[in-house]
């Protein structure tokens, strides 16, 4: 009886020391044979801030054109979609907005854009070496045409918000996905306001204005007017407003008008 | 038109801070180098507090120095930075990307702590595809993470105030990191030799004059009476 219980105490404990055996195996095969090895981490920071992450992605990207292109359907196509010059119609750098990863084709670098050209959501590829440095973009102005409201958002975030005039029936404010090209001040002009913002918009019929009928977003002489449908189709703000908008509204700016 | 401005060393090199770092490239002795290097407690405490150091004032040399370190830095930031909101690269080279991208901006953030009001602004930058393409990316890493940590450990000799001296250095062995990191990822050997070779300052002049990536900021506002509809 002694024996037989002293038996089954030692296959118990044989059983028991097998087991953590096992256990203590498994567990130095899982670190030992692991892809990582036993290595202490990278040293702490020795000044403060540490790493600093990248940030919101941005909802796209400008260029400035430097050298006059043309704009092609696919890269390295014979198929010419548009001329893309160097200046706007004011002077200013043209400027095309990135609108899709880059593309090699026999060994250049072409990128999608979109063009400040008709039909609306104009698109080409252009040489990359024709372009500048990239600036990212983080603003969209949303243009309400029913409401006859502008919306400023940063990041997805409302930041300005203001009543403005649209195009008079007939001279209609063209719908859909531009940006803005440039920025002009202290002109002479009552009628344009303090600021005016060129956008990439073609205004579909008002074909013989001069430089084309590119549709700007400015203030006015007229702030009686606002709200309204009462211009050739740019885009009005009371002078206060576009002085407020001025201040959050880069160059590269999305422009949606819906 | 070309919208870029001197784009060579000179044009990022206002006070002459740089080419005064590189011409020590070939000036110090190494029993120099150990002399100089040698880093108390005290000075190792005070690089974990950039503000302070900020608010102590900088020797001017020392504000010229990372005036310069913090346009390197600006430029290695922004360049990974870009390469990460593209997203043109593959994802491997994304990944370490991110990590080194984190790590620089980090850099660029510190480097302005310690300035404070002497920080100066980021230059503009066209990476001219480098961001796009992943074999001229992880050249172009890797040359200018060798660059940063050839310069930092020049400038090491020269900087008067013990804090940035041990900044410095905190700074040189990550961007050393990096080099070797991407090197190994490349398929290159990290460290071929027992010490780093010195550099000309005519090389150094010649890689970041290469590169052409500081430009000038594109005209893109004007006084002219608008042309728009009305």
């Amino acid at each position: 009886m002694g024996r037989s219980r002293f038996g089954i105490a030692l296959a118990l404990a044989v059983v028991l020391i097998a087991g953590a055996v096992v256990a203590v195996l498994a567990g130095a095969d899982s670190e030992g044979t692991s892809a990582r090895p036993g290595l202490p981490p990278s040293p702490p920071s020795a000044l403060a801030p540490k790493n600093v992450p990248v940030g919101p992605r941005p909802l796209a990207h400008w260029a400035p054109v430097l050298a006059a292109t043309a704009a092609r359907e696919r890269p390295a196509d014979p198929t010419l979609v548009g001329e893309v010059p160097t200046r706007t119609p004011e002077g200013t750098t043209n400027i095309v907005l990135a609108t899709g990863a880059a593309a090699r084709r026999a060994g250049e670098l072409w990128v999608r854009v979109r063009l400040p050209a008709l039909p609306e959501d104009a698109h080409g590829w252009v040489r990359r070496s024709a372009l500048g440095g990239y600036s990212p973009v983080h603003t969209r102005l949303v243009v309400d045409r029913a409401r006859l409201a502008a919306t400023l958002f940063r990041d997805k975030r409302r930041v300005f918000r203001a009543r403005v005039g649209i195009g008079a029936p007939g001279t209609t404010t063209p719908g859909g996905d531009f940006y803005v090209r440039n920025r002009l001040e202290k002109y002479q002009s009552p009628f344009y306001g303090p600021i005016a913002f060129g956008t990439s918009a073609r205004s579909t019929e008002v074909s013989d204005w001069p430089a084309g009928g590119f549709v700007g977003i400015h203030g006015t002489n007229r702030p009686d007017l606002i709200p309204g449908r009462i211009s050739h189709g740019c885009i009005r703000l009371s002078n206060p407003d576009i002085l407020r908008l001025a201040r959050l509204m880069p160059v590269g700016t999305l422009v949606t008008v819906r | 038109m070309e919208h870029r401005a001197q784009l060579s060393l000179q044009a990022v090199d206002c006070d002459g801070a740089i080419a005064e770092a590189v011409d020590a490239l070939t000036g110090d002795t190494r029993a120099d180098f150990f002399r100089k290097a040698v880093i108390g407690g005290s000075a190792l405490a005070a690089s974990l507090e950039a503000p302070a150091l900020a608010k102590q004032g900088l020797p001017k040399k020392d504000t010229k120095i990372l005036q310069f370190d913090l346009t390197l830095e600006y430029l290695q930031a922004a360049m990974y930075t870009e390469a990460q909101r593209l997203r043109a690269l593959p994802p491997r080279t994304l990944d370490w990307a991110k990590v080194v991208g984190a790590n620089e901006r980090g850099h660029v953030r510190a480097i302005r702590g310690l300035l404070g009001k002497d920080a100066v602004k980021s230059p503009r930058f066209n990476f001219r595809g480098v961001t796009e393409d992943d074999r001229a990316f992880t050249e172009t890493a890797v040359a200018f993470e060798d660059l940063t940590a050839a310069l930092l450990k020049t400038q090491a000799l020269q900087v008067k105030s013990r804090g940035v001296l041990a900044a410095l250095v905190s700074l040189h062995s990550v961007e050393a990191r990096h080099a070797a990191w991407i090197r190994h990822i490349a398929g290159v050997v990290p460290a071929r030799a027992a010490f780093d070779k010195r550099t000309s300052k005519a090389k150094v002049v010649k890689l970041v004059d290469s590169t052409r990536f500081v430009v000038s900021a594109p005209k893109t506002s004007g006084r002219r009476r608008p042309k728009y509809t009305g």
